[in-house]
């Protein structure tokens, strides 16, 4: 058995991975980015890129909430802010590592989620949109309001990072050239955590806990009369996806050092996984993330370094972009671009069921309030 | 009942200068919630009437409401043509509304089957139009910070005062045209053609395609009106509150409305009269009454309203525009 166990990992990586041309085509994308930093990149564009990775993951979460369960979340930033907040709060007051604070602070997301996710028990389409939109809100108006523990508007500053600088001098290396290893430390720190949790939420979607949630977003009323607990399975996606925001928040902490409510709870870090999301494709889970690396690095870098084009333009450019995107193709980029690659009838029945499903959605609920 | 048999033996418990101070504080509260109620309203008129119409969640509201108030400013007395101030209204107000029926014709009518992806274009339109102010104004005043002119009425002094409470004129003037302009929407609606039709869609948008009604037209005509009230919204409000026309002035507008809408039950007229009653006392209430209150009154809005959907999920008043 010993000896066929090698062989079985390769044919189940043929069959598995570079059979089926979409994910061939995310293993490459994956090994360009793990070997981006041979190349010696500026620290702008690794800081960028670093940055991207979080906002990838965050992305990836909002998509299975809503691509996935139908929950339309327009707050995602809370869970983002909570994870920031709870391991800056825990270094400036316990003093507690990184590797201590980060779980905990995922794990208060999660607790969180379960709070929020009630509110969603009863309330539903642009009504659950508009009050999860509510809650970072609340949030930061309690950090102001709390500001000699939470910093007010100026947040927590001095926070520690994953790699400190003295674990390179002390290898020998000089000081300007660990900074940059620093860097590049993070960066596949950020990589790898990027694709843990995109393969995880990847299986989720596609265990039997993720078909359970389809069948959610399809039709409640019918997944309950089946015998679907869909109370325990809502709250139960608004804990997943939390974890994984609120990972991407302490994470976040962590790279930056300093966290503030204009950067971890404000509106448009809410709309962000939004718009990544229905440029790359609802509900794929790998569409945000690539749209993710495409609008980031447009936004970040090519606008900023690439084409010189004014600051106040940067915004409208991809904006404008992503509009047109969404018009032409509402079902992203993502889709378009596997339906280009793989002709299969299976995909094509199931995109047709989804817009199904959608359709359906969309005439029920204008039908409930008539 | 019990609150105010409890503030009233909280009263009676206080010494008489103590008392005094309370009495004060509450009656601010009273009379501040009184007039910030029509205020509100006004501003959430224009998000209510485009969701009742056309099930359409507008979060370009925000923006163009910002858009009045720069465009007042345009056309105003300060402006490019240096206009009276009524006509500069009338002017900013059209101005918006024909731009709201093109961002309608433009981006919400090609997918407005889809419930999210018109929430997250009119997020995108939201952004790209607030840009475009910005570089716009830039570019013509080489400044984004705008002190628009003030609107006063002949013969009403600055400052009225009211239950020994001071009021500023300007607010008096927005609860006049706040009540003016719901009297005019509500009369439109229940008796003109138009109005009519609008229910009609509102009821079923097949059955009344087949009666005839272009809703397509009708979409863009209920657009263009809600963006003009979103306007006339932010031409008083912004007068009568800081005076000025900032790039940021978008959020606080629309975080409200929503708040009132949802509270009262979204697309419905008199929801949003009771929700902007509720938003205004409790926010006046947290503000007057709590120490450092004004850091807390936006989340205080938004909380009562997360309470209130727990107990009834849409809304006092559940209905849509057609039911009333």
């Amino acid at each position: 058995m010993a000896t066929t166990y090698p062989r079985r990992i390769y044919t189940s990586f043929i069959t598995n991975i570079v059979d089926i041309p979409s994910r061939l085509v995310a293993l490459l994308c994956f090994l360009l980015l793990l070997l981006f930093p041979v190349t010696r990149p500026g620290t702008l564009l690794l800081y960028v890129l670093t940055y991207t990775n979080i906002i990838a993951i965050f992305a990836a979460s909002w998509d299975l909430l809503v691509g996935r369960v139908g929950q339309i979340s327009l707050g995602h930033a809370l869970f983002f802010g909570i994870g920031a907040y709870t391991t800056a709060l825990l270094y400036k007051f316990y003093a507690l590592p990184l590797w201590a604070t980060i779980p905990l602070a995922i794990l208060s997301g999660a607790s969180v989620a379960v709070l929020v996710g009630f509110p969603s028990l009863r309330v539903k389409g642009p009504y659950l949109a508009l009050v999860s939109m509510a809650f970072p809100l609340i949030l930061t108006g309690l950090i102001f309001y709390f500001r000699e523990w939470t910093g007010g508007e100026n947040g927590i500053w001095g926070l520690p990072r994953f790699f400190p600088i003295g674990f390179f001098t002390q290898m020998g290396f000089p000081y300007s050239e660990a900074l940059y290893l620093q860097k590049i430390a993070e960066y596949y720190l950020t990589l790898l955590l990027l694709l843990a949790s995109g393969i995880l939420l990847y299986k989720i979607a596609n265990s039997k806990i993720g078909i359970t949630f389809i069948s959610i977003l399809d039709d409640e009323q019918a997944s309950k009369s089946c015998g679907i607990n869909t109370t325990k399975y809502k709250l139960m996606a608004f804990a997943i996806t939390a974890c994984f925001a609120s990972l991407a928040g302490a994470v976040y902490a962590h790279i930056i050092t300093s966290i503030g409510p204009a950067s971890t709870l404000s509106v448009t870090l809410s709309f962000l996984p939004v718009i990544m999301t229905m440029f790359g494709g609802i509900g794929t889970i790998y569409g945000p993330i690539a749209a993710t690396f495409i609008i980031q690095t447009l936004d970040l870098y090519i606008l900023r370094k690439v084409v010189d084009v004014p600051l106040e333009w940067h915004p409208l450019i991809f904006i404008i972009i992503v509009v047109i995107i969404i018009i032409k193709w509402p079902r992203g980029i993502a889709k378009f671009v596997t339906d280009k690659f793989e002709d299969l009838q299976e995909a094509r029945e199931l995109e047709e069921r989804g817009k199904h499903i959608w359709k359906r959605e969309k005439k029920k609920s204008s039908i409930s309030k008539g | 009942m019990i609150l105010l048999a409890l503030i009233s033996i909280w009263l009676i418990s206080l010494n008489p200068i103590d008392r005094e101070y309370a009495l004060a504080k509450i009656n601010s509260v009273i009379v501040n919630g009184a007039v910030s109620g029509p205020l509100y309203a006004l501003l959430a008129l224009g998000f209510t009437l485009i969701y009742g119409v056309t099930g359409v969640v507008n979060m370009t509201h925000g923006t163009l409401y910002m858009l009045g108030a720069y465009m007042f400013f345009a056309f105003g007395p300060l402006g490019f043509f240096q206009l009276e101030i009524l006509p500069a209204i009338v002017l900013a107000a059209i101005f918006v509304g024909i731009v709201g029926s093109i961002i309608y014709a433009l981006t919400i009518h090609p997918i407005i089957e889809d419930e999210l992806a018109v929430l997250v274009v009119t997020v995108g339109v939201a952004l790209i139009l607030q840009q475009l102010i910005i570089i716009g104004f830039d570019i013509a005043f080489k400044a984004t910070y705008l002190a628009i002119p003030t609107i006063t009425l002949a013969g009403l002094p600055l400052n009225v005062t009211f239950m020994g409470v001071k009021l500023a004129s300007s607010s008096l003037l927005v609860c006049g045209v706040s009540v003016v302009l719901f009297t005019v929407v509500m009369i439109f609606i229940s008796k003109a053609k138009i109005g009519r039709a609008m229910r009609a869609v509102a009821q079923d948008r097949e059955a009344a395609m087949l009666m005839g009604i272009n809703t397509t037209r009708l979409y863009m005509l209920t657009m263009a009106i809600s963006a003009s009230l979103a306007a006339t919204a932010g031409i008083f409000i912004a007068t009568s509150t800081t005076g000025t026309a900032e790039p940021s002035m978008w959020l606080r507008p629309l975080v409200i409305s929503f708040a009132i809408v949802i509270l009262g039950g979204l697309g419905s007229l008199k929801g949003t009269i009771v929700g902007a009653f509720i938003v205004g006392y409790a926010e006046n209430a947290v503000i007057i009454l709590t120490p450092a209150g004004s850091t807390l009154a936006g989340a205080v809005a938004l909380a009562i309203m997360v309470l209130v959907l727990l107990i009834r999920p849409r809304g006092i008043f559940g209905k849509r525009i057609e039911m009333e």
